[in-house]
């Protein structure tokens, strides 16, 4: 059974009456996400990617039943998002982005509270708190004591103390330094390993790249590209940088190479899929200096992205509703 | 209702809790000593005519008795003020204000459904105000002890008095909660209960002080509070009904809006 299933999931805000402004009427309806369909296996950690603005958290509080789906709908862990949302939550751990605390509560405190708000005993909190180096005397300070990157740690905790089914996670590493992402990671892994699915919201690309199995982008509410990893990055464009001694090979008609650039002893291009081809088409060939640099998450995600930049480039005007996005491609 | 959510609530507020009713005792207790030490010296200055005889209607008329000083206690804006802390403050914050703080989120994102949430925060805050009437009637006691006119009081119609007031602030309460529940920021919900509050106040007081103003009394929740009737065993049933037929439909409403609405995210 998928950990969350999503079909045509449609949010809107405001509603389709003109409003009328000079330059003509308008609408105030905003789309936020439009038909999102996604399946999460359970046992995965899933990456939703997407810059501020593109649907993430608005996802998010619909498969929590915070907000109502103006079409479609979303069954987590084989429940209803909408009949059975406190249901959902007996079984979810849920970390919001820039999450909020009680701040007159010790950090101690606070994570009492919230177990015994959950209904649930809190049996990974010790071992969570050792591992993003919460100290019993950090836990007795009172939460308006915390900086970021604490707070940050009680919210990890309070969201997977409970050991639940399924995690969500918005933006789960802001305001942690390094080390403590890196302990964070290996929490996940370890989630994985005991069969959790985790669901986690990012535009660290990096992370996404580094911890997840597969990754869905989205882009202006619009689901853009749902992929494992592998697949994605495997057709990403590698970069190719090569000093010749000599005549450059004909890379003309080589499946996979693209952008050949010659200028003084160097020869750059880009190259795509298999290097095999490539490799053969320049035996034989003198070379100085070979790099292949490897494809990054990053510029799979650029590449969805580019239409936002060329526009934001012209006039400044960044994601609009109106803007057609390129259409999905889902495995 | 969820007891966890109760308890978190109730620790939250506790401190609070006590300080207000504590301070509405020493509110109660005074007003009996102040009649048994200046209530002839105040008749004598208002019979000299040196205020407008309206004034005297002032709480529902006849001050110039125990049961009279105890009712101007239980209307004047010092009474109300405080028991406001929690018909007003708390309710307005319960939902609105941890939306803006973001902390809503924290909560909703455990099994606890709006309702329950709603029903929670409306006995904790019915607990609350509850209590806080109830240093107003204990400090009235304590008054009338002092003085040595407890049997002046009308001891027997206390509990009555306890529910009259304590109706009033649920009902505030209730509308307070409800305009919690539809808004997504506390000055909004705070704005719109203190107006409500305010004009319903300023209504029923001008009602009492201008003749030709009384028709507007009705329109005002605290012209269902009565004191002076009650401790007067002259008290009508009719103002309970109106002030738990107020509360009654507020909470209705909320029962039905709140898990109908979107929650949106903290700004």
């Amino acid at each position: 059974m998928p950990a969350i299933v999503t079909s045509g999931l449609t949010k809107q805000y405001g509603r389709a009456v003109p409003v009328h402004r000079p330059g003509g009427p308008h609408t105030t309806v905003v789309r936020a996400l439009d038909d999102l369909t996604i399946e999460v296996n359970e046992g995965e950690i899933f990456g939703f990617l997407g810059p501020n603005g593109a649907g993430k958290s608005t996802t998010i509080r619909l498969l929590l039943g915070f907000l109502h789906p103006t079409a479609g709908g979303a069954s987590v862990l084989g429940l209803d998002s909408v009949r059975d949302s406190v249901a959902i939550r007996a079984l979810v751990g849920y970390l919001p982005g820039g999450i909020a605390f009680w701040d007159g509560l010790t950090g101690e405190r606070l994570l009492d509270e919230l177990a015994d708000l959950s209904g649930r005993p809190p049996v990974r909190r010790a071992e969570l708190v050792d591992r993003l180096e919460l100290s019993p005397a950090t836990l007795r300070r009172t939460v308006r004591d915390y900086s970021r990157g604490m707070r940050q740690k009680l919210g990890v905790v309070q969201a997977l103390q409970h050991d639940p089914e399924l995690a969500i996670l918005d933006e789960p590493t802001e305001g942690l330094d390094p080390l403590m992402q890196f302990a964070f990671y290996s929490i996940l892994e370890d989630l994985r390993r005991a069969g959790r699915t985790i669901f986690f919201s990012s535009h660290i690309l990096s992370e996404v790249e580094r911890v997840c199995d597969r990754v869905a982008i989205v882009r202006e509410g619009r689901l853009v590209a749902l992929e494992d990893i592998p697949s994605l990055l495997a057709r990403r464009k590698r970069n190719v940088e090569m000093r010749l001694d000599g005549p450059p090979p004909d890379l003309s008609g080589v499946p996979g190479v693209s952008d050949v650039r010659i200028a003084d002893g160097w020869l750059r291009c880009r190259l795509e899929g298999d290097v095999a081809p490539f490799l053969a088409a320049i035996a034989g060939i003198t070379i100085h200096d070979l790099t292949i640099e490897p494809a990054r998450l990053e510029e799979a995600f650029l590449e969805f992205y580019a239409t936002d930049l060329i526009e934001a480039g012209h006039d400044g005007s960044g994601a609009g509703a109106a803007t057609a996005p390129p259409e999905a491609r889902t495995t | 209702m969820n007891p966890a959510l109760f308890a978190h609530t109730w620790r939250a507020n506790r401190t609070r809790v006590l300080i207000v009713a504590l301070a509405l005792t020493v509110w109660g207790t005074i007003l009996p000593i102040i009649y048994d030490s200046f209530g002839s010296a105040f008749e004598d200055i208002f019979e000299s005519g040196a205020f407008p005889p309206q004034f005297t209607e002032f709480g529902g008329g006849d001050i110039f008795s125990l049961t009279g000083s105890v009712a101007i206690g239980f209307i004047h804006p010092i009474a109300v003020g405080l028991n406001l802390v929690f018909a007003v403050g708390f309710a307005t914050a319960a939902i609105a204000g941890e939306r803006q703080r973001g902390t809503l989120e924290v909560l909703l994102s455990r099994p606890i459904s709006r309702r329950v949430m709603y029903a929670t925060l409306a006995v904790a805050g019915a607990l609350f105000v509850g209590i806080a009437v109830l240093g107003s009637i204990l400090g009235s006691l304590i008054g009338a002890s002092l003085t040595g006119r407890t049997a002046e009081l009308g001891v027997g119609q206390l509990p009555l008095l306890w529910l009259n007031g304590a109706l009033l602030y649920w009902s505030i309460g209730a509308i307070a909660l409800l305009a919690s529940a539809s808004f997504d920021r506390l000055s909004q919900a705070l704005g719109l209960t203190l107006a409500f509050v305010i004009v319903s106040y300023f209504l029923d007081v001008l009602g009492s002080l201008w003749p030709d103003a009384t028709g507007l009394q009705p329109y005002s929740v605290f012209h269902y509070l009565a004191p002076k009737a009650i401790l007067s065993g002259s008290s009508d049933a009719t103002d309970l009904i109106v002030l738990g037929t107020v509360t009654a439909v507020a909470v209705i409403a909320t029962l039905v809006l709140f898990p109908r609405r979107d929650i949106a995210a903290p700004s």
